[in-house]
């Protein structure tokens, strides 16, 4: 269903893109040109800021759509990612790999077993069959932890099956062996309750307060979005502006009256354009194919995210505008974008990181941005409830454009 | 300053890293005039250019386009004058038309970009990228670029540079097309090609490091070393290798 769905809008993308960039069906006949009547006089425009900017932003479009290396980083490049962790993170609702040893034959035993494989929380590793094999396996990481089932588990003694199953673990995973000992405990006492009735006196109900809790998919993508951003803000301006220069388009521009503000303004509106078809992307994709869920609204999203890569694509126009060239931008640009690249929550989650590192990356300009948009797109919350983050997108906004435009040269 | 003096150069001044470029250059050009500034690489001419278009720093003296001084209001300039630029300057994957309406949206304008295209010759290439023109065609079409917007006086930094002689010929007619025997734009143009300068210009400069040694039309520059009892080593003949080539590959455009 998916499928049908994305092949649909991909061939109305299609048309439209040929519509747009003036591709030729074969057979199809091109409108004769106008004639060149000096009588068509044409009118000159109304707002002309509004005009020059909107005709900047509109050709650039045109030309990006052309240009199938831009095409492929901005569109490509992040499906390929979100392909490759999305494929990584289906698989999360399988918390432990174990190893399961049974040397029992009891009928109990077997029906354990039966029940583990199947098991959501668990994934077993079907070839470790001896003790020596799981010792080796753990050591590697490969499994967290081995379920031993001794040849007494399960056999029956004053009316019902009894036993005690061995949790094996590495030293560098006892974590994960403690989490699987107070699974197993549990699973142990809802059996008992049933083979022996005995009152309860205290017990404990979890509820879940999120009525669609956050998957590891769900934190993935919103990383994601934020990487392609950021690829798109400060990568891409920092590598063609420096191009522009030494091809001597920026100069020619320089000798119009254009202002670097209507230059800065249409690039940041063709950026936001193109930012955002690449964005419906990746979500399309995300939604089709790894069934992520889009809580809150879209309309919201897309002003968050507008406001996000307009805040991203400053950097890349300060280091582009202030670069004489590859060799002055490229290194800036490493510097810039890796710490914000590993520690604003793009592939790795910012939770999972010591809580000094945390308070520093929170800071990060890429960190709001990235935060914004999962509290928006999985969370379900309103742009009215996340003024923290926008407050400090604006405000690194306003630091980067002052910095861009101070820096900013023609040539 | 005469009424009808579009650009007043006056003791103009550059210099880089303690290097004086331009030493103080004086000249005026007056309204439909095609005015050459001649000289070797490293004469200065570019810089004076580049100063009169606003996009170098004046160190000292004053340039004035139609009457605006360039240092005090240079947004002002921009809109009367135009400017040819190299034909790299152009974007990729973009067609003629559309880069035209670029030009002119800078100048806030709308144009006719096919009317405009056919100006030059280039009406068939409309929907063309700059990358797939040959170099003469590219030439024609930043002059074109350097157009959309009627400015007043039209700046060319050696446009004939690289070109091959069918090339040059078809550039020369297109600027005394853009001149109109002196009604229509007003042309400054640097070259090191002296039969260029000749063919084209009412009046030349002759700058050498930085200063101009000499400036009159080029028939009484001529006149004067002719008067000085110059004789030409060689006797030149009636035609030129380059005259052969022309015959030989056909006429120029529209003559």
């Amino acid at each position: 269903m998916y499928v049908l769905i994305i092949l649909v809008a991909l061939a109305v993308l299609a048309r439209l893109y040929m519509r747009f960039t003036g591709i030729k069906r074969r057979g199809q006949q091109l409108k004769p040109a106008l004639p060149a009547a000096r009588a068509a006089k044409t009118e000159p425009p109304k707002h002309k800021t509004i005009f020059t900017v909107w005709t900047f932003a509109k050709i650039s479009l045109r030309r990006y759509f052309r240009d199938r290396v831009a095409l492929f980083f901005t569109v490509a490049f992040p499906l390929i990612f979100l392909l490759i962790f999305g494929s990584l993170s289906k698989g999360s609702d399988i918390s432990f790999h174990i190893g399961l040893i049974n040397d029992s034959h009891t009928a109990f035993s077997q029906k354990f077993v039966n029940q583990t494989k199947t098991s959501k929380s668990f994934k077993v590793d079907n070839t470790v069959s001896t003790l020596a094999q799981a010792k080796a396996k753990m050591s590697r990481s490969e499994i967290d932890a081995t379920i031993l089932l001794p040849p007494s588990f399960g056999a029956v003694k004053s009316g019902h099956p009894t036993g005690q199953a061995v949790v094996y673990y590495d030293q560098n995973n006892a974590q994960a062996a403690q989490t699987l000992q107070s699974v197993l405990e549990g699973q142990f006492q809802g059996i008992n309750s049933k083979l022996v009735k005995t009152p309860v006196p205290f017990s404990v109900a979890a509820k879940s307060t999120n009525t669609q809790g956050l998957s590891k998919l769900d934190y993935t993508v919103s990383g994601l979005l934020g990487f392609s951003i950021l690829g798109l803000g400060v990568f891409g301006p920092a590598n063609y502006f420096p191009q522009m220069k030494k091809q001597g388009v920026l100069r020619r521009l320089h000798i119009t009256p254009l202002r670097v503000w209507e230059f800065f303004i249409s690039s940041v509106l063709s950026n936001a354009l193109i930012g955002l078809f690449s964005i419906a992307i990746m979500l399309a994709v995300a939604a089709g194919l790894f069934g992520f869920h889009m809580v809150g609204n879209y309309f919201e999203l897309a002003v968050f995210i507008v406001l996000g890569i307009l805040t991203i694509f400053g950097i890349g126009l300060a280091v582009g505008g202030w670069a004489k060239n590859e060799n002055q931008s490229a290194p800036l640009t490493n510097i810039i974008s890796f710490p914000m690249m590993f520690l604003s929550g793009t592939f790795f989650p910012r939770y999972a990181m010591p809580q000094w590192l945390q308070h520093i990356s929170a800071y990060l300009p890429l960190t709001p941005i990235i935060d914004g948009v999962r509290m928006i797109a999985t969370e379900g919350e309103h742009l009215t409830q996340i003024g923290p983050q926008i407050g400090l997108t604006l405000l690194w906004a306003v630091v980067i454009y002052a910095v861009a435009f101070r820096v900013f040269r023609w040539e | 300053m005469a009424v009808s003096d579009v650009v007043v150069v006056e003791k103009l001044r550059k210099s880089y890293d303690d290097k004086d470029v331009v030493r103080g250059i004086s000249f005026s050009v007056k309204a439909g005039e095609i005015f050459g500034i001649l000289g070797p690489n490293g004469a200065g001419k570019t810089t004076t250019l580049e100063m009169v278009e606003t996009l170098r720093e004046i160190d000292g003296g004053k340039a004035k386009v139609n009457g605006i001084d360039v240092a005090k209001d240079p947004q002002a300039v921009r809109y009367a004058i135009g400017v040819q630029t190299q034909s790299t300057a152009f974007m990729d994957k973009v067609r003629l038309t559309e880069l035209l309406e670029q030009q002119a949206a800078a100048y806030g304008e709308r144009v006719n970009p096919t009317e405009l295209l056919s100006d030059v010759n280039l009406k068939d290439k409309a929907d063309s990228f700059i990358e797939n023109l040959s170099g003469g065609q590219k030439q024609r079409f930043s002059i074109a670029a350097a157009l959309v917007h009627k400015p007043t006086v039209f700046f060319m930094d050696e446009p004939t540079t690289g070109l091959d002689p069918q090339a040059r010929r078809d550039l020369w007619e297109l600027v005394q097309k853009i001149n109109n025997h002196g009604k229509g734009t007003t042309i400054i143009l640097t070259t090191h090609y002296m039969e260029e300068a000749e063919q084209l210009c009412d009046r030349v400069a002759i700058m050498d490091e930085g200063e101009i040694v000499a400036m009159d039309t080029p028939a009484n520059l001529i006149q004067k070393l002719l008067g000085k009892g110059f004789k030409k080593a060689r006797q030149v003949e009636q035609a030129n290798l380059e005259d052969v080539f022309i015959d030989l590959t056909g006429k120029e455009l529209e003559r």
